[in-house]
């Protein structure tokens, strides 16, 4: 019984919670260095998208070249939502399982968009094909 | 079998500590900040999906193309400004977090008021657009019957035809303003009661609670909280301001 009171009143026993690490280390000084660093990427790749909306915007439509503007802000976009997940949310140093359990149930999404776009396409086809909005 | 062979098998999936080695509470945030990734990602599939099955759509380098002083031809520009200060937002609160594991009281202290004077920030300059569309006409149910159309053409690319804007400009600023004001206003919302959460750890901090219970872990889950806000507006601001 004794175990189960420490069980609920004291987790930093089981989770390790009691670890301190010493803010002028070597290794904590480290890790403020690397937020830095992860914050200098995140600067530069939202610069590069605002410049990429900006300047390429035109030429694209233009072209018809418009998908790959697109696909290049969501590979950006996408790489940005990692870096902010797997190091400023520290799920990179959590234990394998816990990742997966926040990952895997994420990969819905891919059916998710890929449906409801196709729909989306779908209503603009038969608008334009079949609607009523030209009576003879 | 006898015992030992029982107590070699023995994981940690068998009670008494955490197979994740993750306390409840933090998993507990992981799984509703899940949930609400599920909510943000239905709405921004329903705006892609009225999107995609619209003849017309508005230029985002056209709706937002204003900022404060009088400026009118600065797109994206102040979207970069906001996007940017909740970056900066989220390196505070992640500095925040490491001083928190090192029991660094005045750390957090510091970071943490500056991760609050971010997100204030973030909302005055929500605050702002919302009002200056708000001007242009634009807001939930506008463009409809009846409405005044005298500045739909500002939300179009000046390559749009009149006889296109004509016949679809006012569906699509109405989806589109629809749409931008309830998802900005959802994530805005999250954003307010992550400064609210933020300003109660900060007190919280100040008077020493985490110092007597031994670990500064709520900074930890207000941090992820917070972050997820901050991830949340990277798809917001690629939806809306970029594609």
């Amino acid at each position: 019984m004794g175990h189960f009171n420490d069980y609920e009143a004291d987790q930093s026993r089981l989770y390790n919670l009691g670890h301190v690490e010493d803010i002028n280390s070597s290794e904590s000084k480290a890790k403020v260095k690397g937020i830095w660093k992860i914050t200098g990427i995140l600067t530069i790749i939202t610069i590069v998208e605002v410049l990429g909306g900006l300047m390429l915007s035109e030429t694209a439509d233009a072209s018809g070249m418009r998908w790959m503007l697109n696909t290049g802000f969501i590979i950006l976009t996408v790489l940005k939502a990692y870096f902010i997940v797997s190091n400023f949310m520290h799920l990179g140093d959590e234990k394998k399982g816990m990742r997966l359990l926040v990952y895997v149930p994420l990969t819905l999404f891919i059916w998710f968009i890929i449906a409801f776009l196709a729909d989306g396409s779908w209503w603009l086809w038969i608008n334009e094909n079949m609607g009523y909005s030209h009576p003879a | 079998m006898s015992t030992a062979a029982v107590a070699n098998k023995r994981n940690k999936w068998m009670g008494g500590e955490s197979p994740f080695d993750i306390s409840y509470g933090k998993m507990m945030m992981w799984f509703f900040l899940m949930s609400d990734a599920f909510t943000f990602g239905a709405f921004l599939i329903s705006y892609g999906t009225i999107r995609f099955s619209s003849p017309l759509w508005p230029d985002p380098n056209a709706v937002f193309r204003a900022f404060p002083g009088g400026f009118e031809n600065a797109p994206l520009m102040f979207v970069s400004l906001m996007t940017f200060i909740l970056i900066l937002s989220s390196v505070t609160m992640v500095l925040a977090v490491h001083a928190g594991h090192c029991r660094d009281k005045k750390g957090v202290v510091k970071w943490m008021i500056w991760t609050i004077l971010g997100g204030i920030a973030f909302l005055s300059c929500q605050a702002w657009e919302w009002i200056h569309l708000n001007h242009e006409g634009g807001w939930w149910g506008s463009f409809r019957d009846g409405a005044d159309m005298s500045h739909l053409a500002n939300f179009f690319a000046a390559t749009v035809s009149p006889q296109d804007l004509a016949t679809y400009g006012a569906d699509a600023a109405h989806k589109f303003f629809n749409f931008f004001f309830t998802i900005t206003g959802f994530h805005g919302f999250h954003v307010f009661s992550g400064v609210v959460f933020n300003i109660m750890i900060l007190v919280f901090t100040m008077n020493g609670v985490f110092e007597k219970k031994g670990h500064y872990e709520w900074v930890e889950k207000c941090g992820l909280y917070w972050h997820f806000v901050d991830l949340v507006w990277v798809f917001v601001f690629t939806c809306f301001y970029l594609l």
